[in-house]
């Protein structure tokens, strides 16, 4: 080979093998169209993930039916790990355009889904036709869901926050395990009881990290009647005396009390495993977090009770609610949106079906007989086939349930902004618990400049 | 400075000799088809450094005077570096970052030097000593951390630090959770398992000082602690000067350490940096303007740095 | 070696070798050894041992120096659970890559800027070097939104190892560290072998390279340490858990799991390199203390 022939080679081949590299990478699953075979494929995230055995199990045996029953359907799972939706890493998959089309998130996360222009209008679609429940879903989480008179979303799972408590350490500690506190004093008095058992077992937990602080200070203060934000959004209004009763109770317990164990600074995995050990008396939490405690964290359900969330002299003035949707990426066909509702109708909203599947969960180490997901309009038909189902295949003590469910608080969603607005009330909750010497005012006052300085600069 | 190694031993002076003369890489011809396999060489590396480096520097400023709102992106102005600036942690995670980066100075800078000096003066278990410094270095980061944040700094008397300054009678420590010592519990734990790569590159440097230098200065009466300062110093001075910048560089980016030791913004925001507040911005508060508007201000900030530090040197010099 | 060639250091072998001097240097050593035990592997046996505690024996005060009850099960749920073999896995593929694409696409480059010396050569250098003065974080977010869609070929590479690959080849340290080497190489070499017709290519691979070795070998040691360092970067452009490197791995999964799973976890994932180290400790070192920094 001659000089010039070599180097033209060379210089070929040095881009030849980035230019290959570079369309190599590009095996992202094709654009998922209707095939040559008339098939409509569709990606659906938040799949279970290995860990949580039974549940990818019936994930996968509950796509094999749908797909027995739809042969003109193909459903392609896509896990996104042990929580469907943390933040930073959703935020990472909208802004990088890499959501399934058919995807999960949080019932505020609408703004962000808009902003990043990902979703689409299933307004038109979204019926009695493709979901034949549709019209038994509570109209207020469909609201949630719709923006400009647009739909975006189907919701499936709410829920409300409750006192989340251990019967074990309830009976140990000499408490009444069918009658949990009521009022936050008498949280107070069971948790100096349940944390005089020793072993490092904290009466009371809560979180001060990864916003997750800001989120339960929420919570708190909507049972004392306390508001994050004014009315029209424009500015913090937590600096109240409710706000101030929701930390002074904290540093009673924390510091007053010794109560709450000495590890802080917990986000929501932290406490999960501390509860699934054995090492917590009660935290504030949604019915599905024993859930969590069971799948995830080896804990038992047989052990977790709920009752309403507590107000300060009497029942919670609030509680915060939540719950979670499945949106539509923009640009599917008419066809794959149509496949996509089936699917959701399918697995998510058909007593009897797929999350409702109680027969099929009661023997598995899951519990059914929890007050949620709460879809269904009181007295409409769905709900009634689902309480039902739920009351005849319930392995979990009913009664465990039972004081949260005969006690409902008015329920109220998230602020706006929520995530910015909890990375600040994060350093609330951690200075309450982890400074003994904490001066509260001045923990509101300064969080109460910085979100309004926030929320200055995002107007 | 000389960060290289000749073959043959042979100190680099300066820049390469022209080709010889009379080199049969002559005429205009040759020179357009040298040109030519010159730049085939270089092109992947420069496509590289173009698309993920050059690129994104410039799209970065770009990003940082737009926003977008509903898959539309405008021109904003200023109002990404004024949203910034009115972040109320803003103040605050640069105030942690440079105490971070002070502090990481004084210890992860420091230490590694004069373990250097030590373990060069050993004759006995060199090799031992060496493979024990640069050992947590080959711990993945996260596990490392999670080390610290379970093992050592557990706030109860259960936690491995605690136990040995109650076993000495003193008094222990609140670690991550306490305001004062979330920084220096992330210097420590971040110079243990960084340390290594630092150590090895002075004693690099130290087996390159002649020992004569030593002698005179000895014969001249000098300990030893005027032996490190007026030679073991001066002869390190340029990697010592090298190492400070990248030092610098690495410790303005703190991140890992606060999202794991501190779970993000640690006790009353102790622990959130400037890196951490770009994550925060562009990843859980949807913000990704307001993120590359941060970025550029760091990128100033340390071209600061930049100068202040090429001044002092070349002062030296 | 300086205990070999009896090379004079800060203290002189003489001193050492008189009493007082002898018994200082013995007692110094023994602190030493004893010392750096304890901070550098004491750490690493709480942890392997700490893996095998109960949650219980973690909580008890004060901890016990030995487990009690040594509960193995906590290695396995930690191998299984979270698939610590795919994540060992990606990690070696990745840095395996990133050696590959920097050897070859930074040593080509540093060659050319070197010996070739094309136009533009050194304003291109500038340009590179400039990049030193970047700090990673800076770019993560406009180098995100650009791997997310790339520049004219509007393609992602999300989830997809060129996305470490390729970024980590724009690394102007190594190709400044690889051109210095270069440059000290006789030019009088390359003029005798393009003398022969000898192309460039050929040059590089027949004489550059051989001469290179340890300079290949700390451009292959960095290459590999950034990967195995590195943290956000992987975290963000390989979200998927079939995709994770061992760090973030081992993040994702601390959020739901007992901290003793978590613990071992990260002993089994500190395994592999702590034995590769150990078996080729010699090469690397000298490699890092001959080849790379020298004041």
């Amino acid at each position: 080979m001659s000089v010039p022939q070599y180097r033209k080679a060379a210089a070929l081949a040095l881009v030849a093998g980035l230019g290959i590299s570079l369309t190599a990478c590009s095996t992202k699953s094709g654009d998922p169209q209707n095939d040559a075979s008339g098939k409509v494929t569709i990606t659906v995230d938040c799949q279970p993930v290995g860990a949580q055995k039974e549940l990818l199990a019936n994930w996968n045996e509950d796509v094999a039916e749908f797909q027995r029953q739809n042969t003109d359907i193909v459903i392609k799972s896509v896990s996104v790990g042990e929580q469907c939706n943390n933040p930073p890493d959703f935020t990472a998959r909208l802004a990088g355009g890499t959501v399934t089309d058919v995807f999960y998130g949080y019932m505020t996360d609408l703004a962000q889904v808009l902003d990043s222009g990902q979703a689409m209008d299933i307004g038109e679609y979204a019926n009695a036709e493709t979901i034949p429940t549709w019209d038994s879903v509570d109209p207020a989480l469909k609201e949630v869901f719709t923006d400009g008179g647009k739909l975006y979303a189907v919701p499936v799972k709410n829920y409300s926050m409750g006192l989340v408590y251990n019967k074990v350490l309830f009976q140990q500690a000499g408490l009444d395990v069918n009658n949990p506190p009521k009022t936050w004093p008498e949280v107070r008095e069971a948790a100096k009881k349940i944390s005089a058992l020793g072993n490092g077992i904290a009466g009371y937990a809560e979180y001060s990290a990864g916003n997750t602080g800001g989120w339960h200070f929420t919570a708190l203060l909507y049972s004392q009647g306390g508001q994050v934000l004014t009315e029209d959004g424009s500015k913090a209004a937590f600096n109240s005396p409710q706000g101030r009763q929701v930390l002074q109770n904290l540093k009673d317990m924390r510091y007053g009390d010794d109560s709450m164990g000495d590890r802080q600074l917990l986000q929501w995995g932290d406490l999960l495993t501390n509860a699934g050990a054995g090492k917590v008396g009660m935290f504030v939490g949604a019915p599905d977090t024993t859930q969590a405690i069971v799948s995830q964290f080896q804990g038992k359900f047989e052990d977790w009770a709920m009752g309403p969330l507590p107000g300060q002299d009497g029942a919670a003035k609030g509680t915060l609610g939540g719950g979670e949707g499945y949106f539509f990426k923009k640009g599917l066909t008419p066809e794959q949106v149509k496949a996509g509702l089936k699917w959701i109708a399918y697995q998510k909203l058909t007593p009897g079906k797929g999350q409702f599947d109680y027969a099929r969960a009661k023997p598995q180490n899951y519990p059914v007989g929890l007050p949620q997901p709460l879809l269904f309009t009181n007295g409409s038909d769905a709900q009634k086939q689902e309480l039902e189902l739920r009351k005849t295949n319930a392995n979990v003590d009913t009664t465990n349930f039972a004081v949260f469910e005969a006690n409902p608080v008015p329920i109220k969603g998230e602020p706006r902004n929520a995530q910015a607005i909890y990375a600040v009330l994060d350093a609330v909750m951690s200075g309450v618990l982890t400074n003994p010497n904490a001066n509260l005012d001045a923990l509101l006052k300064t969080a109460e400049d910085k979100v309004n300085q926030l929320l200055a600069a995002q107007s | 400075m000389a960060i290289t190694s000749a073959p043959a031993a042979s100190r680099v002076t300066g820049r390469p000799a022209p080709p010889p003369a009379g080199s049969p890489r002559t005429g205009p011809g040759r020179k357009v088809r040298d040109n030519l396999t010159g730049h085939a060489f270089l092109i992947g590396a420069v496509l590289c450094f173009a698309v993920f480096s050059w690129y994104p520097m410039v799209r970065g400023v770009v990003m940082s005077f737009q926003r977008t709102r509903r898959g539309e992106t405008t021109w904003v102005g200023w109002d990404n570096y004024l949203r910034i600036l009115d972040d109320p942690s803003f103040w605050t995670a640069w105030q942690n970052t440079f105490y971070f980066t002070a502090l990481a100075l004084v210890l992860g800078y420091a230490v590694p030097f004069f373990v250097a000096i030590l373990l060069n003066e050993f004759r006995h278990a060199r090799g031992y000593l060496r493979i024990l410094v640069y050992l947590p270095v080959m711990l993945p980061p996260a596990s490392a951390l999670f080390l610290f944040k379970f093992y050592a700094y557990d706030p109860s008397d259960a936690g491995l630090f605690n136990a040995i300054l109650k076993a000495l009678g003193l008094p222990t420590s609140q670690w991550m959770q306490s305001p004062e010592m979330t920084m220096p519990a992330m210097v420590i734990a971040s110079t243990w398992m960084n340390m290594g790569s630092a150590v090895l590159i002075y004693l690099a440097a130290l087996q390159n000082i002649p020992g004569e230098l030593y002698e005179a200065a000895e014969l001249d009466g000098a300990g030893i602690w005027r032996r490190i300062v007026h030679v073991t110093i001066p002869q390190t001075r340029l990697i010592l000067a090298l190492l400070a910048m990248l030092q610098i560089v690495a410790t303005m980016q703190l991140f890992i350490e606060p999202l794991i030791l501190a779970n993000g913004a640690g006790a009353e925001d102790s622990a959130t940096s400037v890196a951490y507040l770009i994550y925060q911005h562009g990843f859980f508060q949807n913000d990704l303007n307001g993120a590359a508007a941060l970025g550029v201000i760091m990128l100033v900030v340390l071209a600061g740095f930049s100068a202040v530090y090429l001044r002092l040197t070349a002062k030296q010099d | 070696m300086a205990q070999d060639s009896g090379t004079r250091t800060l203290i002189s072998p003489a001193q050492l070798r008189r009493g007082p001097g002898r018994a200082l240097y013995w007692t110094l050593l023994t602190v030493v050894i004893i010392g750096f035990t304890l901070v550098f592997l004491g750490p690493l046996y709480w942890m392997v041992t700490g893996a095998l505690k109960s949650g219980q024996e973690i909580a008890q005060t004060p901890p016990t120096l030995f487990p009690q009850d040594p509960q193995w099960r906590n290695y396995a749920d930690a191998w299984h659970n979270l698939a610590l073999a795919k994540l060992l896995f990606n990690t070696f593929y990745y840095a395996a890559g990133a050696v590959l694409f920097q050897l070859v696409l930074d040593t080509a480059a540093a060659y050319s800027l070197s010996k070739l010396r094309p136009i533009f050569g050194n304003a291109i250098l500038g340009l590179m070097l400039a990049t030193l003065m970047i700090p990673a974080m800076v770019l993560i977010v406009p180098q995100y939104v650009t791997v997310i869609d790339l520049p004219i070929l509007h393609i992602s590479l999300l989830d997809s190892p060129f996305a470490i690959w390729l970024p980590l080849v724009a690394n102007a340290f190594n190709i400044f560290l690889l051109k210095r080497f270069f440059d000290s190489i006789p030019e009088d070499l390359m003029a005798a072998a393009l003398m022969d017709g000898a192309s460039a290519l050929r040059t590089l691979w027949s004489i550059i390279l051989p001469m290179s070795r340890p300079i290949l070998g700390v451009v292959s040691i960095f290459a590999v340490t950034a990967v195995w360092k590195d943290f956000l970067w992987p975290k963000l452009v390989m979200p998927s858990p079939e995709t994770r490197t061992v760090s973030v791995g081992i993040y994702a999964f601390a959020g739901g799991t007992p901290m003793n799973v978590v613990i071992a976890a990260s002993v089994i994932a500190a395994i592999p390199t702590v034995v590769i180290f150990l078996i080729f400790q010699r090469n690397i070192m000298s490699g890092l203390t001959t080849g790379g920094l020298k004041g």
